[in-house]
């Protein structure tokens, strides 16, 4: 069992934990590429490929981890029964987690803190979802008059749960991607605080054009070739608009916050980010482990932090909780903005990313709710989601954060061997539930 | 009870023990004789709501002692979860109104209540959960009618209801209505000052789509049987709130959410914020109609929350009202 490790790190209290690698499927818009797969099938290709790059058939890891976020209650141990249809060992453990949007980010800084402890020389955190194969229930009435008629011990009984029964009951539930304490749906969050915070149409139609001609930029230059597996006859991300243009988005009608009053709906099906069918997964480890693996080191895994807000009485945005995570990160790694290279900000909206960067520059939020001395400053757009990010490639759930994990790895591994200099990437990812979880990379 | 009870104003009011809490569809077919029995009344040819005799309200409470919650629990849980209340043991104020609800109504059916129940609309409500209810507690309950006093569209008045446990009281619900058509003879001088003539109904009445409700913070999206599911909850099942068919009868286009659906609806959903024992009023606008869709903005202000509910297509606001924590 070379994988466990038996003997805590030596000297440093913690050891490195580093990003050795990632493997993700081509991501596909709902209904298309990948109608037909479940979310098994789509992360058993994501691992397999993850497998096969980096030879790691019959190796025993330390574990896997990662979840999808709409799940079928028969899927309760995905993760696990993805590995035992993989060619890693069968003594690979596993563990399925969930942290909505943040799902796949929450699932690395959990292995990366079980490798610093020394619990484990080798990970994958994982994460897949698919909007075409979501998880469809019976109502809670029906359900309810299941169960009882399940538990009850006399015919008479049983008549007596169904009675209960209306007709509405036999509609079946799709999964929501509604707030449950709020009925507000993501986008219609979003639309709130994009108001509130005065975002124009014309500067999210710039975020969303620059992730299309980015991320067309980037399969072009082969920097997937060792990212991305292709799968079900899919070699890119089939959301991807490689000809659009700020005219053509410019066009589209709004689809959110349509009933906040007038010029305040901004946001388009071009700026939003669609549901996509997707897995992503990424290899984590010690630099030994990978030493011994023969296999390459792209960024170490310094720390990460995660956050949550207030938002179910509008105190503040639904998707701004990194924006709370990340002055704490940056804080306890002695850093400033002015330190990082690269800027992962995942796109579930353009005006997400926008919100968040407002944030950080206006001195009243960054006293009353960051509880900072002034504004935290401004980001150089031009480090910000350099490769592309949600808006193009699209965003399964749970597969976002191994996606972007690998490109940032990729990215400061590539800028410190141009410049002989380390780089560093922040990464942060808003979820559902007024959540976000922030992590920080450094170059090797 | 050793209380002896006086109304809002002090005045004393004689004690009328019903052995058992009434059915309220018994009240209702009572409500509804007496509300044909006083419209003939009015139908006089000749008499205008000016000529009507002097309105009076009875001066008597009803009251139903020893009220068990022990058996309750199937009911208090349907009950939350139609309201989205947590699952918790408390009995919500919401909760402890539908409980009190038939001892008031029993009030306004009474031979001597000089308003006709059918007709009579529900403007505002003010509910201080004074000391924790749990399920179990054994309830001792009071209703009366109090403070008759004119109104633009007719007159108003309160109908309270006290719930005490251990002899102490636990709750306090006073809730206005208003019967329209009718008239006060000689309006007292000082109503003029009265919280309700202070009420700034001038927002209330500003024209369809010129009032511009705040950002959202929730949405709700009420299916056509809302108003069939509250009603088999609290057992007010009037008409105007079943079906589309019956609310058309009395001039609705479609059926109507129950006011008190909605309103309990924001108390849960300011969350466990809102403590054990707290304040919750409501004053209803528009009407909500079925099924439909409401936005609301729940937000924390200084002593407590408020909370706004509007139909964002035309911006007309359904109702308001506050949370405070006591």
């Amino acid at each position: 069992m070379a994988a466990r490790s038996s003997t805590p790190a030596k000297g440093s209290p913690l050891r490195d934990a580093v990003v050795i690698g990632g493997n993700r499927i081509p991501f596909a818009r709902a209904g298309k590429a990948y109608a037909d797969a479940s979310n098994q099938d789509l992360l058993t290709a994501a691992l397999e490929g993850l497998v096969a790059r980096f030879g790691l058939q019959g190796e025993v890891l330390g574990e896997v981890v990662g979840g999808a976020v709409l799940k079928h209650s028969r899927d309760f141990n995905l993760v696990r029964e993805c590995v035992l249809g993989s060619s890693l060992s069968p003594a690979t453990p596993a563990y399925d987690m969930q942290q909505a949007c943040a799902t796949g980010l929450e699932a690395a800084i959990a292995i990366t803190n079980k490798i610093k402890l020394g619990q484990a020389d080798s990970g994958v955190a994982v994460g897949t979802d698919t909007i075409s194969d979501a998880p469809i229930a019976v109502s809670d009435g029906l359900r309810r008059a299941l169960l009882e008629a399940s538990h009850a011990k006399t015919l008479q009984a049983r008549l007596r749960a169904f009675a209960k029964l209306r007709p509405a009951d036999l509609k079946p539930a799709a999964p929501g991607i509604d707030e449950p304490r709020t009925g507000l749906s993501m986008g219609e969050h979003q639309a709130v605080t994009t108001a509130r915070w005065g975002i124009t149409r014309e500067a999210q139609d710039e975020i969303a054009y620059r992730s299309h001609t980015n991320l067309a930029r980037t399969w072009d230059e082969g920097f997937f070739d060792d990212l991305v597996t292709p799968f079900r006859g899919l070699t890119r991300d089939d959301n991807l608009r490689p000809d659009t243009s700020l005219e053509k988005l410019g066009t589209l009608k709004p689809v959110f916050g349509k009933s906040l009053g007038p010029g305040e709906a901004t946001m388009t099906a071009g700026n939003s980010t669609p549901l996509t069918d997707g897995a992503s997964a990424v290899l984590l480890g010690t630099r030994e482990w990978a030493a011994e693996h023969d296999l390459p080191v792209l960024a170490r895994f310094v720390d990460a932090e995660t956050a949550g807000v207030d938002f179910v009485h509008g105190r503040d945005g639904l998707l701004l909780a990194p924006a709370h995570a990340v002055p704490r990160l940056l804080a306890r790694n002695g850093l400033t903005l002015a330190d990082i290279d690269f800027f992962e900000i995942h796109e579930a909206f353009a005006s997400t990313v926008l919100t968040t960067l407002a944030a950080w520059e206006d001195a009243d939020y960054c006293r009353d709710e960051l509880g900072l001395d002034g504004p935290l400053g401004t980001v150089d757009r031009d480090k910000i989601n350099v490769n592309g990010s949600s808006l193009a490639t699209g965003h399964p759930f749970a597969a976002t954060g191994g996606r972007i994990i690998a490109t940032a790895a990729k990215l400061v591994a590539q800028r410190a061997a141009e410049t002989g200099k380390p780089a560093r990437a922040l990464i942060s990812v808003c979820a559902a539930g007024g959540l976000g979880a922030t992590a920080l990379l450094e170059s090797a | 009870m050793i209380v002896t009870p006086t109304t809002t104003d002090g005045a004393a009011l004689d004690v009328d023990v019903l052995p058992v809490m009434p059915g309220l569809a018994a009240l209702y077919a009572k409500g509804a004789a007496s509300s044909g029995r006083l419209a003939a009344g009015r139908a006089i040819p000749g008499r205008g709501a000016e000529d009507s005799p002097a309105l009076t309200l009875p001066t008597v409470a009803h009251e139903v002692d020893g009220l068990a919650t022990a058996g309750l629990r199937s009911h208090l849980r349907d009950y939350q979860r139609l309201l989205h209340e947590p699952g918790s043991e408390l009995l919500p104020s919401g909760y402890l109104h539908v409980l009190a609800f038939p001892l008031a109504t029993s009030v306004m059916v009474r031979g001597d209540y000089p308003l006709p129940l059918i007709g009579t609309v529900h403007v505002a409500n003010d509910a201080s959960l004074l000391r924790p209810v749990a399920l179990g507690d054994v309830l001792d309950v009071r209703a009366w009618a109090e403070r008759l006093r004119p109104h633009r569209r007719g007159v108003q008045l309160d109908v309270v209801a006290e719930i005490r446990t251990g002899g102490e009281l636990a709750w306090r619900g006073v809730s206005t209505y208003l019967s329209r058509g009718y008239a006060l003879p000689e309006p007292r001088p000082d109503d003029a000052t009265a919280p309700d003539a202070a009420a700034p109904v001038v927002e209330d009445r500003a024209p369809e789509g010129t009032w511009a409700p705040p950002l959202p913070t929730g949405r709700w999206v009420l299916p056509a049987g809302t108003g069939r599911a509250y009603g088999a909850i609290s057992g007010d099942r009037n008409p105007i709130h079943l079906s589309a068919m019956a609310a058309k009868a009395f001039g609705f286009p479609r059926a109507i959410a129950h006011g008190m659906y909605t309103a309990a609806r924001a108390l849960a959903e300011v969350g466990p914020a809102r403590g054990e024992t707290y304040r919750w009023t409501v004053t209803f606008g528009k009407p909500v109609l079925l099924p439909g869709t409401v936005d609301v903005a729940i937000t924390q202000e200084d002593a407590g929350f408020a909370y706004t509910a509007w139909h964002a297509g035309r911006r007309q606001r359904h109702f308001r009202g506050e949370v405070t924590p006591l």
